[in-house]
């Protein structure tokens, strides 16, 4: 590691720590402070906190790895993780917001009165988070491995980068709580959109050109890592079985029904993944969250938009560089990367040296640092405020719940450390085209399987019940894993079949959605509906608050 | 008008270091009959847009499959319609649909409730 690297990865740790330090909430911090930074933050400070809450290593390294391997079939993730927040802006964002609780268990235990609605909430919310904080994990331990290149404390390189990350990021979040992982996220946001910009601008000062550089990296079938790590083989067109797979046409990675098994696991995933979600109880109004979530759409565009330029520009660059450039041969066959993950970490380093490289690194540990943060809340929220106050101790002072909290954070953390460490990346680089982008689209078909069937008919049905919201809840939940068993058993996404069962949210969610209103149609909805509907969908909230701030901006103005 | 629970209660007390004097002329209320009213609406216009938005997105794989010319010809340089339709053009379709639905939604509310509102009180007209 070169004395700039360390010197950047030293000045990000140094920033998040003061961030979170001076971010904490003064004085005796409450629940309310720790887990949604007193329902304070701003509609752009937010859109940009949801944005580094949301841009993990799946989508700053893995986008770009997905293009890279795969071609037009990688940008279905991006084009799937951008489209997420459209439902979530037309059904979710500010009825959810106005019921106005601390995290996703908490509004569902709360809209049906029922504790058992709670209890389950917060299993599947576990397995959410679990789900996502693995890959994000494994993506820390790829770039240190790039990066450092070796470990320390007879850990290996990867294994080094897991647990660094791990016990760095539960720290920042333990000091700073939502206030300080909202000012870490909103800032590490920024770095990642100007580190795309800025490798872009040196990209195309080059004299790239993004159409000629699709036609050329076209011009000749699509090439892959050999299972044998020594040797690259062609790709069979999965649309037209008779041809072999080109980098501008789809058909490398999914056939017809896999096109829209994926994209229909991105775009419904988003809506129930807890970290995210959590993160608009912490605005001040329902309104605000609508037009956060359109900046949200702005900043996704751009970035979606800058990272499948990248993938596309390091499949034409790193090609040409690799035979002159010995640092690249070592991560390449035949100019082709061994892990994709590598694509945007090679780039920088072809166009800026070891110092380019290091900015790179480091933006892609800021990912992972906002995301990790962001999901070790949601998890904090769920068992500090929904178990341990509800359950373990109910007569829990603020204190004592914050300390619950901030032990699930470490827990959370050692586990998806320990899982991400039980994982061989490079084993499975060889069936998978991007690791990282497979292992967050599974936390997706939980999420958009279990939970988001439930909370839109929660939002939008009067008729749903207790028992239907469990019933959907449990069965989005047992079909995912059992799909995910079923197909990983079957060898992979080999055939439509595979990848309908790796990303089964088109089989799932229809499920859970069945079964949510059967269930519900033989069982009584919970009583006092009008004033969970005056609540969600009623605006006076909003005004009083929207009152509030314009009083006493003016009388502060007089003061 | 159901009691509001103390929980739900905008957290004015600590939101400044100053006191706010008019704090008790803030309260605002729905009718529920007025929220049902907006609730129909608001589902109106969700339902619409998503309708508009599944049409549009979804329209890519379904091309993909069973259009040659949207995978096989070139528009600009090597890129195919599929192409610059998933690397580009789709994120601006999201922006624009979100920014429209954004503003109609915000747009009936505000026709559809607080029309007795506390701003007169507020500006005491």
């Amino acid at each position: 590691m070169s004395a700039q690297t360390f010197a950047l990865l030293l000045v990000l740790g140094a920033i998040g720590t003061l961030i979170s330090v001076t971010a904490r909430a003064r004085g005796r911090a409450t629940t309310l402070d720790f887990y949604l930074a007193g329902r304070r933050v701003g509609t752009f400070t937010n859109a940009c906190a949801i944005c580094g809450d949301y841009f993990s290593a799946a989508s700053f390294l893995g986008v770009a790895a997905a293009v890279y391997a795969s071609g037009l079939d990688g940008v279905w993730y991006a084009a799937g993780f951008a489209a997420g927040f459209v439902p979530v802006l037309l059904f979710v964002a500010a009825p959810l917001r106005r019921f106005g609780r601390i995290s996703l268990p908490d509004f569902l235990g709360e809209r049906f009165a029922s504790e058992q609605v709670r209890v389950v909430a917060v299993v599947v919310v576990q397995l959410v988070v679990l789900a996502y904080l693995v890959p994000q994990a494994v993506g820390s331990g790829i770039t240190w491995e790039l990066l450092v290149g070796r470990g320390f404390g007879g850990l290996s390189a990867y294994a080094t980068g897991v647990v660094v990350s791990a016990s760095l990021i539960a720290a920042l979040v333990v000091i700073g709580g939502m206030r300080g992982t909202t000012w870490n996220q909103a800032l590490q946001f920024v770095l990642l959109l100007i580190v795309l910009v800025w490798l872009a601008t040196l990209v195309f000062s080059t004299g790239f050109s993004y159409p000629s550089a699709v036609e050329e990296a076209s011009s000749t079938p699509l090439l892959v890592p050999a299972p044998d790590d020594i040797s690259l083989t062609t790709v069979p067109d999965r649309l037209q079985p008779d041809r072999e797979a080109i980098f501008g046409t789809p058909g490398a990675r999914y056939g017809g029904l896999g096109q829209f098994a994926l994209l229909a696991t991105l775009v419904l995933g988003t809506a129930g993944l807890p970290h995210i979600m959590n993160r608009y109880f912490t605005s001040p109004t329902g309104r605000s969250t609508r037009f956060t979530t359109v900046w949200v759409l702005v900043l996704a565009g751009a970035f979606y938009a800058l990272a499948v330029l990248l993938g596309t520009a390091a499949r034409v660059t790193i090609a040409e560089h690799a035979a002159s450039t010995p640092w690249l041969e070592a991560l390449t066959i035949d100019g082709v990367l061994r892990v994709p993950e590598h694509a945007l970490l090679a780039l920088g380093r072809i166009h800026a040296g070891v110092p380019g490289l290091g900015l790179v690194a480091t933006a892609a540990f800021a990912a992972m640092i906002s995301t990790i943060g962001g999901l070790l809340l949601a998890a904090a929220a769920s068992w500090g405020h929904d178990v341990y106050e509800r359950y373990l101790n109910p007569k829990a002072t603020q204190q004592q719940a914050i300390r619950a909290g901030q032990l699930a954070v470490g827990v959370a953390s050692a586990l998806a450390a320990v899982i991400a460490l039980s994982l061989e990346p490079a084993r499975l680089s060889s069936n998978f085209p991007s690791v990282v982008a497979l292992l967050v689209t599974w936390a997706f078909a939980l999420a958009g399987s279990a939970l988001t069937p439930v909370l839109l008919l929660s939002i939008w049905w009067r008729g749903i019940s207790a028992k239907g919201a469990i019933a959907g809840m449990s069965v989005g939940t047992v079909t995912v894993l059992a799909a995910l068993a079923i197909g990983l058993s079957r060898g992979g996404d080999t055939d439509d079949l595979g990848s309908l069962l790796l990303a089964p949210t088109l089989l799932a969610a229809p499920l859970a959605t069945l079964t949510t209103v059967l269930v519900s149609r033989i069982d009584d909805p919970p009583a006092g509906l009008t004033g969970v509907w005056l609540r969600m969908h009623g605006t006076a909230a909003d005004r009083q608050v929207e009152r509030f701030a314009r009083l006493a901006a003016r009388q502060g103005r007089g003061r | 008008m159901p009691a509001r629970r103390p929980d739900e209660e905008p957290d004015f007390e600590n939101a400044l270091s100053f006191p706010v004097e008019g704090l008790a002329d803030l309260q605002e209320y729905d009718a529920p009959a007025e929220v049902d009213a907006a609730f129909v609406t608001q589902r109106r216009i969700a339902v619409g847009y998503c309708l508009v938005f599944l049409l549009v997105t979804f329209a890519i794989p379904v091309l993909t499959v069973s259009s040659a010319w949207w995978i096989d010809s070139r528009v600009v340089g090597g890129m195919s319609p599929s192409f610059l339709m998933a690397a580009v053009v789709l994120y601006a379709f999201f922006v624009g649909l979100g920014v429209a639905a954004a503003t109609l939604a915000d747009g009936s509310e505000d026709r559809m409730l607080g029309r007795a509102g506390g701003d007169e009180r507020e500006d005491g007209a």
